[in-house]
């Protein structure tokens, strides 16, 4: 099974499970009867106290509700299973494009509220039927400095003349049908409906060449193992890599493709509307700010980027600059194509 | 023995076996019929789809190689198990055994550290001027083969060996008192007396190596796919509940075949040791 984005957050470390729950437990207890708590669930490890520091007190003294994070991982069968015994936990979850194309196409989902949610607080690219971006993260081009010279461009991932050495991608189509075609030629606003064929062909080509990963850490790994000399994975594993001392791997935004982190909230889950007013009180640009120190993952309120230290900016993958030179991953595209796109990306590497 | 409340006392663990088991197999059996309609549809896909067939024939490759692999390699340390002195046979036996106890991610994890490409084998080889550049041990069909040959090679030896243990050693000794090499006695005597053990323990290693995950996930790079990754795909990510349901319902049809071709083959009490 290929790794979500949100997963990688647990694999970052274990430090701060306990500290989620306890702070949790916090919460007053006098209007708990009143308002619902609501559970959020994500996928465990260093997100538990960046999601339990950035968002749960805030909500606790704007709402007098309880927020509870679950950290067991919400995947597509967890929550389809969960929806059709009629006996969902989770309120929110975190989920990305792809888990919204598989879940809202088989009506799994409540759809968002956007009288309660602020459609004006996030990137409108980001704001869908049903599934609202929690936070941003970007899959970039990463490479080893000692092994390619000044700065490559996309096309060069593709040149095996140029820069000797294996290829890395994710086991996964989202992100990498768009880069290829990137690297390809199409501009980043041209690319959907994207041309598969087209992003196979060009993948084809280096075939013999091209490692996959699937855990965040493992595309860590296989840079610094020197195992390739390039590759594309999540910007918050490129700037850990590039922050190790003696670091020999360097890495940009540019080609790269801005994707959402997405609450969705499961159909008949337990605190029904109260879970839109816990995704309202996460809009909080600040808080979001928190959440980039933390994990590197982007704030998805667009008016957070003044508030954006200058020594984050760089990280920042919906800061202006950046995001400018990415495209925007479009869920519209995917809620059609993904399931054969992704099977066809499968069998094109085990073929 | 048998009479009195005696006879009761399995009923704990066979309702267990009801409930924790059969119950959900047939929850799985149920959803692969009638997800996303009634029909066999899904089994159909068994022979129209190019990547299930891809899939079933690298499992089957990579298992029947590791079965091959760790018979081979396994018998010759159950053989000289049964011929080792008392004190020397603990001391393998430990040797078997330990590896059991370590997680199969961490024994995967440890042949990246041996196999990559500036990985201790690649360096030593280089280092030492017997190849020039490095050789491509894993991120294919060998290196997921490596890893499955070393998990499941306790589960080839045990067996093999338990059974050898079983037969008479006068046998042999009567060979070689009637004028037999030691080649001869061990090839038309002892070899065909352990052949049972051997087929025991092929089955068992097939049937682990069907279901194997973790292993060609972390050392076959995206490049080999088997069927446990395949089930689990369409289960967690792609909500083909059906196709997932079908491919494990499958898996153990064809592990029940095996199973029934061994007891046809040699007996499940020969296997056991127990005569």
């Amino acid at each position: 099974m290929t790794q979500e984005f949100g997963d990688d957050l647990r694999l970052l470390g274990r430090r701060g499970l306990l500290g989620g729950v306890a702070a949790a437990s916090f919460a007053p207890s006098l209007v708990r009867a009143a308002v619902p708590e609501v559970v959020m669930c994500n996928w465990g490890g260093d997100a538990m106290k960046a999601f339990n520091d950035a968002f749960v007190g805030p909500y606790a003294t704007s709402t007098g509700g309880k927020l509870v994070l679950d950290g067991s991982g919400p995947t597509n069968g967890k929550i389809r299973a969960m929806v059709e015994a009629k006996n969902v936990s989770w309120d929110l979850c975190d989920s990305g494009v792809t888990g919204l194309a598989e879940l809202a196409t088989r009506n799994l989902l409540a759809p968002i509220d956007y009288t309660v949610v602020d459609k004006s607080k996030v990137e409108p690219a980001f704001a869908y039927e049903y599934g609202v971006c929690n936070y941003m993260f970007s899959s970039v081009m990463a490479w080893d400095t000692t092994r390619v010279k000044g700065t490559p461009t996309m096309a060069d991932f593709f040149d095996l003349k140029k820069i000797p050495g294996k290829r890395m991608i994710r086991k996964d189509s989202q992100a990498m049908i768009e880069m290829a075609l990137v690297a390809d030629g199409v501009p980043i606003d041209k690319l959907y409906p994207m041309d598969v064929d087209r992003a196979i062909a060009k993948f084809q080509t280096i075939k013999d060449s091209i490692l996959t990963w699937d855990t965040g850490a493992q595309s860590q790994s296989l840079l610094r193992d020197g195992e390739v000399s390039m590759g594309w994975l999540w910007h918050t594993r490129a700037t850990l890599l590039k922050r190790e001392p003696n670091s020999k791997i360097d890495w940009n935004f540019t080609g790269g493709v801005l994707q959402p982190g997405l609450w969705v909230v499961p159909k008949g889950n337990p605190a029904g509307k109260q879970a839109m007013m816990a995704i309202a009180s996460m809009q909080d640009p600040a808080n979001q700010v928190k959440l980039l120190s933390a994990l590197g993952n982007g704030p998805a309120n667009p008016k957070a980027a003044p508030l954006v230290p200058e020594d984050l900016r760089s990280i920042d993958p919906g800061y202006p600059s950046n995001a400018a030179v990415q495209s925007l991953i479009n869920a519209d595209w995917y809620h059609d194509n993904h399931g054969k796109t992704f099977k066809r990306f499968l069998d094109f590497l085990s073929a | 023995m048998n009479s009195g409340a005696y006879r009761w006392f399995p009923i704990p663990a066979l309702l267990l076996l009801v409930l924790a088991y059969l119950v959900p197999l047939s929850q799985v059996l149920m959803i692969s019929v009638t997800d996303p309609e009634l029909g066999l549809g899904n089994y159909a896909l068994l022979v129209t789809s190019p990547s299930i067939a891809r899939v079933l024939a690298t499992t089957a490759r990579i298992c029947v190689i590791t079965a091959t692999a760790a018979l081979v390699l396994g018998y010759v340390v159950a053989y000289c198990m049964t011929q080792a002195r008392p004190a020397v046979r603990r001391l393998m036996l430990v040797g078997v055994l330990l590896p059991l106890w370590v997680s199969v991610l961490a024994r995967s994890f440890a042949w990246v550290t041996l196999l990559r490409r500036e990985g201790v084998v690649n360096s030593v080889l280089m280092g030492a001027g017997l190849i020039q550049s490095p050789l491509p041990l894993m991120w294919n069909e060998f290196g997921v083969s490596v890893g499955m040959i070393h998990t499941m090679l306790p589960y080839a030896i045990l067996p093999m060996a338990s059974h050898m243990r079983g037969l008479d050693p006068a046998l042999m000794a009567a060979a070689r008192g009637m004028g037999a090499s030691r080649a001869q006695a061990f090839r038309r005597v002892f070899l065909p007396l352990s052949l049972p053990g051997v087929i025991g323990a092929g089955v068992l290693v097939l049937i682990f190596s069907l279901g194997f995950y973790v292993t060609p996930v972390l050392l076959g790079g995206g490049r080999v796919r088997m069927v446990a990754e395949y089930i689990s795909l369409q289960i967690q990510e792609l909500l083909q509940w059906g196709t997932g349901t079908m491919l494990a319902t499958a898996l153990i049809a064809a592990i029940g075949l095996l199973l029934f071709l061994l007891s046809r083959a040699v007996g499940l009490r020969a296997l056991s040791g127990a005569r």
